[in-house]
């Protein structure tokens, strides 16, 4: 069932697009053109609403203050003015996010996707990614099923990438929590490790991220951080 | 109230009582006088040989007024009766009784006489006042207790005798003579300096008001004319001082006027100079929509590079926007920071997420890395975001097609944060690198590359940076291109 996002803002032309980008996007739009209390009952089942503090009579604050006041639905704030003191406000009446005119409309489907996006749900010793699934009691690995061996390294290495995946992880980091201190940590040895480790799992599953470090793909979650263009080879080292 | 009025008023306020209280010591001092006049007249004739006997021989007529002292080598002293009788011809009324005839200043004395229980045989004597009466027990000269009662005076006088009809002797008269009775002095002379008190303060307060007005009418001239005229008032008193504290406050006006002014002209300038800098852009992106839209009317194949040139000059001319009202902003003088505690994780996030769009459009990889848990600094979270998103920016538009961009947020060590950006561009000269964040500054390859840059954006990143204390570095990246790095201190 589409996720409801109810969408308060007051420019015709505005309000038309981004509706029509929350549609596409797979959302169920619901457009107020003027500022108004929402009541409870139109809470219900709302998953975002995306406010415009501009609105002609009623000051978006108040809205928010509002709904802030009956229910705790994530509001993603959009402002025409790029103000500190309203940003301030507005996030401490409890808006989740904002957003500054004028924005690209695929940052603004980024920005719902990024606060409807449900945490996965993962057991203490168990990280599941795509085809992966490492088990942190037993210090096990299976790729699609199929056990694979890992060194310590290579395996803490897999683990912290598992940990956050489709986030790129810098080396500097990685060297230091990964590499054993007392051996030869640097970032060449780290670099040899992965090389190691693709060729255990094959394929695009560790991705170079170019200046930053290494990456987990993230396998099926659309709205990832992951570079958006399918085109895109993650890129190489120099 | 006018100036003089008021002088006036307060000149009466302070000259009456002073002068009724002159009077009245005046008054004083003359009815002492002639108590002391008339015990010494009643005594003399009194105590001349014969003149008790006189008395005591007819007590029912004695009484009038004394003779003059006899001069010597005249006629024998006057005999008694030497006061009037009612048939004398040369003598002058008789004392009234009180209230049948208003007394006069100047009048000669008369005497009677009262035996030792204070009566009178002359049946014209007048009955003894009790305060009279009172007094005389007690000493040997009795006057009336003072009051301002006009010019009549008794004493009473106790004889060197104690039996008879004549043991008391009662004299009675006037205060000298005056204008107004007893009460002002006789002789006008008191006139001439009051009169000489008047017309020094005529003269002395006819040129000062006549200043206080000539400098109304200049400070009245001066505001006419938008505080541009001086106000003055010639000489060195309070007057001129006044005029001088006038020309102060005037000065100052003019002072804030021109500062105002000066203030006005800057924000008009600035609109002028802003709207031209919007303006390129603008153009620039109708002549790429104008391209597309005359490709498509003659059904030209489609030009991915119009579209994605247009996208960027529209993406540019945002952050042109959000600069310009920044430099607005610092340029205001001192700008008013509102630090509240940031989430960099959240902001470096933003940045990326307002960029990502237009690095996939120009073919740059843009990657970013931010710690787990959130890294908080204290900061104006609109200008550190753009100070970022300035640096971000360059690195995606001064790059060529396939390359990347990282951006990488880190705790470098206890308490410090590091968000660094990377590119693979052209990156600059060693020997520009102290210049980027000059105001303008633009390097040649982006002279040519992005013609319509302000060079304003590292300067934006870089008064930014001076605000909240953080290292701002620009050193060529391992990778070809620039590297920049932004440091501070985390916690807010
Ligand atoms: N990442 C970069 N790679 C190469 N050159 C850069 C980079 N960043 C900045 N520069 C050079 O520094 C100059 C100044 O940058 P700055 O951001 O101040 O101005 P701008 O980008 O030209 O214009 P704008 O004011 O619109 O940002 C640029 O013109 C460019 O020559
Ligand atoms: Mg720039």
């Amino acid at each position: 069932m589409p996720e409801r996002v109810l969408l308060i803002e007051d420019d015709h032309e505005l309000g038309g697009q981004i509706v029509e980008r929350l549609r596409r996007a797979g959302y169920e739009p619901l457009w107020w053109n003027t500022g108004r209390r929402i009541p409870p009952e139109d809470l219900q089942g709302l998953a975002l609403v995306i406010l415009d503090l501009m609105l002609p009579g009623t000051y978006g604050m108040d809205i928010l203050k509002d709904l802030r006041a009956t229910s705790d639905v994530p509001v993603l704030v959009l402002s025409a003015r790029n103000d500190t003191t309203d940003k301030v406000r507005a996030l401490k009446l409890g808006a989740d996010d904002y957003m500054t005119k004028p924005f690209w409309p695929e940052e603004l489907i980024e920005r719902v996707r990024a606060r409807l996006r449900r945490p996965t749900l993962q057991r203490q010793d168990l990280l599941e990614v795509g085809p992966l699934r490492i088990d942190l009691e037993l210090r096990e690995v299976r790729l699609d099923g199929k056990p694979i061996e890992l060194t310590r390294v290579e395996f803490d290495f897999l683990t912290a990438l598992a940990r956050r995946p489709g986030v790129a992880i810098t080396r500097a980091w990685l060297v230091e929590h990964v590499l054993d201190p007392e051996r030869d940590g640097t970032e060449r040895t780290l670099d040899v490790h992965v090389s190691r480790l693709r060729k255990k799992l094959g394929g695009a599953l560790v991705e170079t991220v170019w200046g930053i470090g290494y990456r987990l793909a993230a396998g099926r979650d659309p709205g990832s951080n992951a570079s958006g263009d399918p085109k895109r080879k993650p890129g190489h080292e120099p | 109230m006018r100036l003089r009025l008021r002088l006036a008023l307060t000149t009466l306020a302070v000259t009456a009582p002073t002068i009724v209280a002159l009077v009245a010591l005046d008054a004083r001092m003359r009815h002492a006088a002639a108590e002391q006049a008339l015990a010494r007249i009643a005594f003399q004739h009194m105590l001349e040989s014969g003149a008790r006997d006189r008395c005591e021989a007819t007590p029912a007529t004695w009484g009038g007024t004394p003779l003059p002292a006899p001069r010597t080598g005249s006629a024998p002293p006057h005999d008694l009766p030497l006061f009037d009788h009612p048939s004398g011809p040369a003598s002058p009324p008789p004392p009234p009784a009180d209230g049948e005839r208003p007394v006069r200043a100047g009048e000669p004395p008369v005497l009677f006489a009262y035996d030792a229980l204070l009566r009178a045989a002359n049946p014209r004597a007048p009955v003894l006042d009790e305060d009279l009466v009172e007094a005389i027990a007690t000493r040997d000269v009795a006057a009336e207790p003072f009051t301002i009662r006009g010019p009549t005076v008794q004493v009473l006088l106790r004889m060197p005798w104690t039996t008879g009809p004549c043991t008391y002797v009662l004299a009675r008269g006037t205060t000298g003579p005056g204008w107004l009775g007893a009460i002002l002095p006789a002789s006008r002379v008191w006139l001439v300096p009051v009169g000489i008190v008047i017309v020094a303060v005529l003269l002395a307060v006819g040129p000062v008001v006549g200043r206080i007005r000539k400098l109304t009418e200049a400070v009245r001239r001066s505001a006419a004319q938008g505080f541009t005229g001086s106000v003055t008032s010639p000489g060195d008193d309070e007057i001129a001082e006044l005029g001088r504290a006038f020309d102060a406050a005037s000065q100052e006006v003019r002072t804030q006027l021109a500062e105002k002014d000066r203030r006005e002209q800057a924000l008009r300038d600035y609109l002028a100079n802003t709207t031209h800098d919007v303006m390129i852009p603008l153009t620039v992106l109708q002549a790429h929509l104008s391209t597309l839209q005359e490709r498509a009317a003659r059904n030209d194949p489609f030009d991915m590079s119009v579209l994605v040139s247009a996208m960027d000059e529209a993406h540019y001319l945002a952050s042109l926007m959000h600069n310009l009202a920044i430099a607005t902003k610092l340029d205001a003088g001192e700008p008013q920071l509102h630090r509240a505690p940031v989430d960099l994780n959240a902001l470096v996030n933003r940045v990326m997420g307002r960029h990502r769009p237009i690095a996939r459009q120009r073919d740059i990889a843009l990657e970013s890395a931010v710690p787990e848990h959130p890294v908080v600094t204290d900061a104006d979270v609109t200008l550190l975001e753009q100070a970022v998103s300035n640096i971000v920016y360059n690195a995606i538009r001064h790059n060529r097609p396939g390359g990347h961009v990282a951006v990488l947020l880190e705790v470098i060590h206890e308490g410090r944060f590091r968000v660094r950006v990377l590119d693979d561009g052209p990156g600059i000269p060693e020997a520009d690198l102290s210049r980027l964040v000059e105001r303008g500054f633009r390097g040649d390859e982006a002279r040519t590359r992005a013609p319509d840059g302000q060079g304003l954006g590292l300067h934006i990143t870089f008064r930014v940076a001076a605000l909240h204390d953080l290292d701002l570095r620009f050193q060529p990246s391992e990778y070809g291109g620039l590297q920049v790095d932004l440091e501070g201190y985390c916690g807010p």
